[in-house]
């Protein structure tokens, strides 16, 4: 059954990034499509947290009293957490960014529709 | 531990960070910026090579004291070889495009010091920022920590884009936002794929794990990491299918910001080439995609470039171009060919950087890149003049200058590697680049002027001249003594093989 909550992570994060992929590269509206392409960075980290899943795992965190075998049979890799928070923290960066251009465009072109402003 | 490794890094970071804070302060941003400049190509110097672990220590076998006490299933297993820490190394090819890197980097702020009528904090920030992020990216032998800094990288020249505040450049830093934000997660994933099959982001263990049996070398999700990793790298580098957004990119920044942006792709395409060569040269598709794809950059940009009437539109195709020669050698897979890339790689930052600092001096005095628009400007200026089509020479690989040395070598190594097609392709694109160059120089210098024509600035600003010098005469000594620094390179491409 956890094992199942594991497949099904990981699907989500393929529908997730396939979804995001369609709005970033089909939508014309600026703001779907950064939706969209948040949409990928968000599935590749369930992704990333998905790998770092252990069934019947703990927390990474030695807790007083624990014995040090339990600690290394049940704990689960805390390296893909890491890597997700700090993913987090860049993929907010890069949205208000684009978030902050796409407000600079609206003022000069008067719309977000990426036809009108992004074709030459 | 030598601490001058991670200095390359924070240096510019901290740097990049007090400039934001007192960017309204003109003369202290100028101060500041022109000293750090400075130290950006002096401390790789200074170095010693080693390396250096942030937040953890060295491996177990290395490392005595540390082993001391652990059971038996941590130091008699892979774990005892493993680095438990984010690692950098420092090398001799480090060393030369680390230093290549923060000379451009010095000589571009330099230059937009003195071009840019008041200072901006704000301009020498992301450049700066830039320049570590490229820094880290050559150094970092953890996969993930490059993640980071290439996503830093991508927001820098976006930023670079933005602050250069020329026409259409919002469009076009969003166009590359929006690129940055569908190939950076392409790219985690790859990493993703390799985290899940090693459980590690250690680039060097990575490899140890694959080439020891720990990792089925034939598993789907390798091939899956390799293609989303790859992915990435065109999209750092501008190859194809990115070329044309990332010439655009070149256009839209200020001629010193586009020397900068072009060194940033050349070293970015260098650090993850490596990388992808490292990981996944066992695999037999590897360097066969490497020159399919470089072979598509070289003949699309250099193409693209001889009919653009911008000339900043067209030396950016030109930068493009010319990242094919370097892959074309990685891709070859020999030593020669290798190091023949590597050397290309270090000679196009030069020359490019040379070509977009030279040919900023016609928007300086004009404000004009149209080339329809341009003449007759030899006799405004005929020592920048000849700089500038010493320039064009350089990329064009006319002796005595440095790419003729790389080309060479390229040339040779394409046909002892048993392919000289690849060697006649790239002396007929060379000659392209020649006549693309000289096309342009003939319209901008040589024709008559046209009469509405307006001058706007008569002098060209000392420090870009001096820039130009610099540049030429790195040109010139690497030209005539290429073994400086292929030497050098040599022992990173017999690593690589």
């Amino acid at each position: 059954m956890i094992i199942d909550i594991q497949l099904a992570s990981f699907f989500t994060a393929a529908a997730l990034i396939v979804l995001g992929l369609f709005a970033a590269l089909f939508l014309d509206n600026l703001i779907k499509k950064v939706i969209g392409l948040a949409f990928i960075g968000d599935g590749v980290n369930l992704f990333l947290v998905t790998l770092g899943f252990k069934p019947g795992g703990i927390v990474y965190i030695f807790l007083p009293g624990m014995s040090a075998d339990t600690f290394a049979q049940s704990a689960s890799y805390p390296l893909p957490y890491a890597m997700v928070l700090t993913s987090i923290v860049i993929g907010a960066s890069t949205l208000a960014v684009m978030l902050g251009i796409i407000i600079m465009l609206y003022k000069k072109h008067g719309t977000i529709s990426s036809k009108k402003i992004l074709d030459d | 531990m030598n601490p001058l490794i991670p200095i390359m890094v924070i240096l510019p970071i901290t740097c990049a960070l007090l400039l934001n804070l007192i960017h309204t302060k003109e003369r202290s941003v100028k101060i500041l910026a022109i000293i750090v400049g400075i130290a950006l190509p002096a401390i790789p110097l200074l170095a010693n090579y080693g390396m250096h672990y942030f937040g953890g220590y060295s491996p177990l076998i290395d490392n005595p004291q540390m082993a001391q006490g652990l059971p038996d299933m941590i130091t008699q297993s892979a774990l005892n070889l493993y680095h438990p820490a984010i690692t950098y190394s420092f090398a001799s090819a480090q060393k030369i495009f680390v230093f290549i890197l923060g000379l451009i980097a010095f000589l571009a702020i330099f230059t937009s010091l003195s071009e840019i009528k008041k200072a901006s904090g704000v301009y020498a920030f992301l450049m700066f920022m830039g320049t570590a992020a490229v820094t880290a990216i050559l150094l970092s032998d953890d996969i993930f920590n490059l993640y980071i800094f290439f996503e830093i990288a991508a927001l820098s020249q976006v930023g670079i884009i933005i602050a250069s505040r020329t026409e259409k450049s919002y469009e076009t830093a969003l166009k590359y936002l929006f690129l940055a934000a569908i190939a950076a997660p392409m790219l985690l994933l790859g990493i993703a794929f390799l985290l899940g099959l090693t459980g590690n982001v250690n680039i060097t263990d990575i490899i140890y794990a694959i080439n020891s049996g720990l990792v089925d070398p034939q598993n789907p999700a390798l091939l899956m990491a390799c293609g989303l990793i790859f992915f990435g790298w065109l999209y750092g580098s501008g190859l194809p299918p990115f070329h044309s957004i990332k010439s655009a990119v070149y256009s839209k920044a200020l001629p010193h910001g586009a020397a900068l942006l072009q060194a940033f792709s050349v070293f970015t395409f260098v650090g993850l080439g490596i990388i992808i060569l490292r990981i996944f040269s066992f695999l037999p598709f590897t360097q066969v995609a490497i020159i399919v794809v470089s072979l598509l950059a070289m003949v699309l940009g250099i193409t693209m470039a001889l009919m653009q009437t911008d000339f900043k539109r067209m030396i950016g195709y030109l930068a493009v171009g010319e990242l094919g020669y370097i892959g074309i050698g990685l891709g070859l897979g020999t030593a020669l060919g290798i190091t023949a890339g590597l050397f290309q790689a270090v000679n196009e930052a030069i020359i490019t950087a040379f070509i977009f600092i030279g040919f900023g001096t016609i928007l300086y005095k004009t404000g004009i890149t149209d080339t329809n628009k341009l003449g007759g400007l030899m006799v405004e200026n005929p020592k920048v003049a000849l700089l500038v089509m010493l320039s064009g020479f350089a990329m064009a690989g006319v002796p005595p200058l440095n790419a003729f040395q790389s080309k060479l070598q390229l040339v040779q190594a394409s046909i002892t590697a048993g392919l000289p097609e690849l060697g006649i392709i790239m002396v007929l694109l060379s000659i392209v680049t020649f006549m693309t160059f000289m096309k342009a120089f003939y319209t901008i210098y040589l024709r008559p002027k046209p009469s509405e024509l307006e001058i706007k600035n008569k002098e060209i600003p000392r420090a870009t001249i001096i820039s130009l010098v610099v540049l030429l005469l790195i040109c010139l000594i690497l030209g005539l003594f290429p073994q400086i620094v292929t030497g050098q390179l040599e022992q990173l491409a017999q690593g690589l093989i």
